[in-house]
């Protein structure tokens, strides 16, 4: 089942995101390759950058080459292959999650503050608010600012996935749980793991939209 | 036009008729031989537990098939040795009882049709002499040989490794050798004895049983082995032409007192002739030792006090409450995934006692009080990758394999056991491999559960596709022996170290004794061959000298002495002895007894992998730290901007107050 569940999972993320990106253009180049360059440009380290502006981007660079060495080995197998992760890909996979949840951390802790949510963060969300609730929510519509919302979502999302994603394994390394609740903790890895992995590929392309928007 | 018409509905009727007339007597006929064989005569138990009572006749072996043999009083004269067959089936009769006991697991080896099931212990046949430790097996199991390979007929088969059988099989197969046919008439056959397992007497003698089966004495094997009877002589001793029933036609003095001869204690018969067998379907562990012992000679010598029994008997079960089986005999092995006509085979093997149906509606694993196992910090994984076995049975593993010594291996409980722990054959143990493919239970094949090991050594011959097979044991016996000058025997019954030279010089003079083939000797791991110039050539690791394991379920040790209890690093350590264990290479051969595998290598593990796999244990701490602290990290991050949040939305809705 969640072989199934996940290969449709994927699948349909990266057809969302690839029907988003060709319907809701952003001003940035069209050119496949052009495009392609100015996404790279975009995750390197400013030179203008302070040495916190650095430490935060190379720990997004390093989480974001954590993530995807982790949802290769962890999926690949798994989806492929038909079988549970062993072996080489057990190693890599157990040495990059450290690294990765090190990341995490770091992003989380400097991230924290400039993804807090705002009154300004969505239009519609404060004119839905205003009617729903009748609060008086500060107005300042500026439009296209709705992925902001959508990405510190997804940053706010990934923070509390990786709670379970990380405890999850950590916890069966311990002589606590029977085989029963080793079953369960797998469950929740691999769930989790799942969940992680299609907001991770969304909070990324979100990241590259709003700063082609805002480079715009 | 007409007239054939009307034959043909002739001929329609007719066979409506015979279609309905031919099924409802049949129907009858199978209703009426049901009718004749009501449950009240069956021999099947009646579901209480109290043993019955055996106060029976004795019979002679039958001399007309079908037919009971003459019953035996105390004043046969001469005194005849009764007959299992003829004794048990006057009561165990219906539906042949015997004929169906004879296809149960104990007895039918040699039935080519029986699945062979998972590998297990081969017989071994030793001989220092030439250098030979072989298994042999009637059963399909990869890496033995069948007797006949080796030139054995069944009868001498029987001979030598009806020892530890409880009759039956071969020893019941009629010859086809003409040799042989004379001294079969005179041993007699070597029938299923029931007592080996079923008598409970303290005074049955298995070990008086095995003296007879070497002194070719079938016939009065079993009747030697029940406490009121007394068997003296040999049938090995007597000339072709002897009749047991006229032990007096011996006119050899020589050969006189080696008759064979029976003397029966006349109280054991009551008034009616009848005696008491002390028998029991609740059969005592003690009767299955006599041919299931073993023991770690690296750790306990012979002395089995020194080593502790299975953890099983010792909480007060026996063999048979996992072992059953019923009239069929059809004994259930107890491995997983077991295809057995027995009914409880599935509920009684390790995970059928102590899980039961995991999935199932009601609880079923704990049956006789077995513990319920929690696994505590076991990643499960190790159940798809282990079997029960692997952490639970046998001795605790060391930096080197042992050597153990079997009941059927051995002869252990017999009179004649040679009691040097380094006697032939080498037999060691625990050898972590994955165990065979079997019952089509793939699944089970691609775990790794603890083993026994030989390693092979035989004169051999190979052929052009580079297919090996054994020679004839006699043809090795005649000639290699003797072309195997001046080895060095003792008394242990260890090897005696054989030259390489000695190799070349046996192969040259088997050269002429092979056919279509070349003659190979292999040993170790390792096969030896000519080359073209006549030179000693040898290929190690050769498929054909692999090692023979099969899995070990017994000893199972207690679940504080199992192998997950302690740290990760007991078996996940570049020391461990599970994966970077030595296991001994066994051969005559200096050069190669010295040599060594390594366990990881019967697990068809690549040593790269194995490896960084271990070592990155040395690192699980630190992974553990850095991952609990970075957690602990990014929940307090959430927390205290959940709580930020939960402030702001308290602040709106207190102004919204004002």
């Amino acid at each position: 089942m969640f072989q199934t569940v996940a290969d449709i999972a994927l699948v349909m993320t990266f057809l969302g995101i690839a029907a988003h990106w060709g319907l809701v253009p952003t001003g940035g180049p069209r050119n496949v390759v052009q495009g392609g360059v100015h996404v790279f440009s975009l995750l390197l380290i400013e030179q203008r950058a302070s040495i916190l502006g650095v430490l935060k981007k190379l720990a997004y660079l390093v989480s974001l080459v954590c993530f995807l060495v982790l949802a290769i080995t962890g999926f690949w197998p798994l989806l492929v292959r038909g079988e549970h992760i062993s072996g080489y890909l057990m190693m890599i996979h157990a040495t990059f999650a450290p690294v990765f949840a090190l990341c995490l951390a770091i992003l989380a802790v400097t991230w924290a503050g400039a993804n807090r949510f705002t009154a300004e963060d969505c239009p519609w969300v404060q004119r839905l608010l205003r009617r729903t609730t009748r609060l008086h929510v500060a107005t300042e519509d500026q439009p296209g600012r709705c992925a902001v919302l959508w990405y510190k979502a997804t940053f706010w999302l990934l923070m509390f996935l990786a709670l379970p994603l990380i405890l999850s394994i950590v916890i069966s390394m311990f002589h606590i749980l029977g085989t029963s609740w080793q079953h369960f903790t797998m469950a929740i890895h691999r769930w989790t793991g799942l969940v992680f992995a299609v907001v991770a590929i969304l909070h990324t392309y979100l990241a590259i939209r709003t700063r082609m928007v805002y480079n715009t | 036009m007409v007239n054939t018409h009307w034959k043909e509905v002739d001929t329609l009727k007719k066979v409506l008729f015979a279609g309905l007339c031919v099924p409802s007597l049949l129907a009858w006929l199978a209703a009426a031989g049901g009718a004749a064989e009501p449950n009240a005569v069956t021999t099947r138990g009646d579901g209480a537990r109290t043993p019955g009572v055996h106060r029976i006749p004795l019979y002679a072996e039958s001399v007309e098939p079908g037919k009971l043999g003459d019953k035996i009083t105390k004043e046969t004269s001469p005194a005849v040795p009764f007959s299992i067959r003829g004794t048990c089936s006057e009561c165990h009769v219906y539906k042949h009882d015997y004929d169906v006991i004879q296809k149960g697991w104990h007895f039918n080896a040699t039935d080519a049709n029986v699945p062979p099931g998972r590998p297990g212990q081969p017989w071994i046949y030793t001989d220092v002499t030439t250098g030979t430790q072989i298994p042999l097996s009637y059963r399909a199991w990869p890496g033995t040989f069948r007797p006949d390979q080796v030139g054995w007929t069944p009868f001498k088969f029987t001979q030598f490794f009806g020892r530890q059988m409880p009759g039956g099989g071969a020893g019941e197969i009629d010859t086809k050798d003409d040799n042989e046919i004379p001294r079969q008439i005179v041993s007699g056959k070597l029938e299923i004895n029931c007592l080996s397992c079923h008598d409970r007497d303290p005074a049955h003698d298995q070990a008086e049983y095995t003296a007879q089966v070497a002194k070719q004495s079938f016939r009065w094997a079993a009747t030697a082995s029940a406490s009121f009877a007394l068997v003296s002589g040999s049938a090995k001793e007597m000339d072709d032409t002897f009749d047991y029933l006229m032990p007096d036609m011996v006119m050899d003095e020589k050969k006189k007192p080696l008759v064979p001869t029976v003397t029966y204690q006349p109280s054991a018969f009551d008034h009616k002739d009848q005696v008491v067998f002390n028998v029991s379907g609740k059969i005592s562990a003690d009767r299955c030792y006599f041919c299931h012992s073993d023991i770690n000679v690296d750790q306990c010598g012979s002395e089995k006090w020194q080593g502790d029994e299975d953890v099983h008997l010792t909480a007060g079960l026996t063999c048979v409450d996992c072992h059953r089986e019923g009239l069929e005999h059809n004994t259930i092995r107890g491995y997983e995934g077991e295809v057995n006509a027995n009914v409880m085979a599935a509920k009684t093997s390790c995970k059928g006692c102590h899980l039961g149906d995991e999935n199932g509606n009601r609880p079923e694993g704990g049956r006789l009080g077995a513990p319920v196992p929690t696994h505590k910090g076991i990643p499960t994984v190790h159940f798809e990758r282990l079997a029960c076995t692997a952490c639970h049975s046998g001795p605790w593993p060391g930096d080197t394999t042992y050597h153990v010594k079997t009941s059927q291996t051995h002869g252990l409980g017999t009179r004649t056991v040679n009691k040097s722990p380094k006697a032939l054959p080498h037999v060691l143990y625990p050898v972590f491999a994955k165990q065979a493919p079997v019952d089509g239970n793939e699944a089970a094949a691609r775990k790794i559960g603890p083993h026994k090991l030989i390693w092979p050594a035989y004169w051999g011959a190979i052929s052009e596709d580079g297919k090996v097979r054994p020679l004839d044991l006699t043809t090795v016996k005649n000639v290699v022996g003797p072309a195997l000058k001046g080895l060095v025997f003792t008394a242990a019954g260890d090897w005696a170290e054989i030259k390489d030279a000695q190799i070349t010089g046996v192969l040259k003079t088997l050269a002429g004794s092979v056919k279509d083939a070349k003659p190979v000797y292999v040993t170790g791991g390792t096969l030896y061959r000519l080359n073209e110039g006549g030179t000693l050539a040898s290929s190690w690791d050769h498929p054909a000298a692999a090692a023979y394991t099969w899995p070990i379920a017994h000893n199972v040790r207690p679940a504080g002495q199992s192998l997950g209890v302690g740290k990760c690093t007991v078996c996940h350590s570049t020391a461990s002895p599970f994966f970077f264990g030595k296991v001994a290479v066994d051969s005559p051969i200096a050069s190669l007894s010295s040599l060594t595998k390594v366990q990881y290598e019967f697990q068809q593990a690549p040593h790269g992998r194995t490896w960084a796999f271990a070592m990155s244990f040395i690192f699980r701490p630190w992974f553990k730290v850095v991952a609990i602290g970075a957690a602990g990290l990014i929940g307090l991050v959430l927390l205290l901007y959940g709580l930020r949040a939960l402030g702001a939305v308290a602040r709106v809705l207190a102004e919204q107050e004002k």
